[in-house]
């Protein structure tokens, strides 16, 4: 905890803030990308993201009150950021946003961005098939691999809340595959 | 039917992949966008709004030139309260009705007596002499 708070000393400083942006982006990009693209499918479309999430957490630092980790408020932003994304994409072409992540899991088979073979086409498909908070829970845990712990700092919700989202998704998603 | 079991099977991963070098790049290009350190940007003022306004001022230089003789042949309006004494005099004697006989029923012995307190201190006798010499009618008055 000291550790980290004398690393958002050093982004906050006009001396230090160079490195210390460089040592935050190679450390965090890969996870919030993974966390982006969980959302939002489409490479070129998370990379957009990915860009706002940092700019956002660039212009929001001096903001940062340590109450959370700084981990999960990245985390936070980058699923906000993500969101907001598919909802203002649905709004511009005047359908729902449900829509357009079917269009998106439709467009997978297609993308170049995508080495997946049938099984884990099926397994997006069953995804998709959840409640949206319940997506994001499953994600976070089987393809991310984070701790309850963790997601429940990201998210807010209890651990036991979370534990529980997590069981009803994979009983979904076990019936999906399961008769698909 | 076999049911599907996720935790039974190896773990299916997502099949997202990323371009060639995608996070080096995109690590280089960010940091090169991000205003980090950036001293505040200094105020441009383009010339040609410079020249603009001077044109103005002299436009308005020469407007206010033009105007001058307009302002000069107003008649100039008296805004003082003050009305100076030959003014006065000048209006008593012509303008109005009041007599001489209005003037002193006007006055009052306070009046008088003051009036008479500055004749008698004021005057001395050498310049009621040179008076005298001066104005020859005024001994006919007296006499009179």
């Amino acid at each position: 905890m000291q550790e980290e708070e004398e690393f958002i000393k050093q982004l906050l400083d006009s001396k230090t803030q160079n490195v210390a942006f460089q040592k935050l982006l190679s450390t965090y990009q890969k996870p919030l990308y993974n966390h982006i693209r969980n959302i939002v499918l489409n490479h070129d479309d998370t990379d957009d993201v990915l860009q706002n999430t940092f700019v956002k957490i660039f212009q929001n630092l001096k903001n940062f009150k340590g109450e959370s980790k700084l981990f999960s408020w990245m985390y936070r932003i980058a699923a906000n950021e993500a969101i907001s994304f598919l909802n203002q994409k649905a709004k511009k072409s005047g359908i729902s946003s449900q829509i357009i992540q079917d269009k998106a899991l439709d467009n997978l088979r297609a993308d170049v961005y995508f080495d997946g073979n049938e099984i884990q086409l099926k397994l997006q498909q069953a995804i998709a098939t959840l409640p949206e908070k319940q997506q994001l829970v499953f994600k976070m845990k089987y393809f991310e691999e984070l701790k309850y712990e963790e997601i429940s700092e990201i998210l807010g919700t209890s651990v036991g809340a979370l534990k529980a989202s997590y069981h009803h998704a994979v009983k979904k998603i076990e019936s999906f595959l399961t008769t698909d | 039917m076999k049911e599907f079991k996720l935790e039974d099977n190896p773990k299916i991963t997502t099949g997202f992949v990323t371009p060639d070098n995608y996070f080096e790049d995109f690590s280089a290009k960010f940091m090169q966008n991000l205003p980090l350190n950036e001293t505040p940007e200094v105020k441009v003022i383009p010339l040609y709004k410079k020249s603009s306004t001077i044109i103005s001022l002299i436009a308005a230089v020469f407007v206010i030139a033009l105007m001058l003789p307009i302002f000069n042949q107003s008649p100039a309006i008296t805004t003082s309260a003050e009305i100076d004494q030959a003014s006065l005099e000048n209006y008593l004697s012509y303008q109005t009705n009041v007599s001489q006989y209005d003037l002193i029923n006007s006055l009052e012995t306070e009046d008088l007596e003051n009036l008479n307190e500055t004749t008698t201190t004021t005057l001395e006798q050498e310049t009621i002499e040179d008076l005298l010499v001066d104005n020859g009618n005024l001994e006919h008055y007296i006499m009179e």
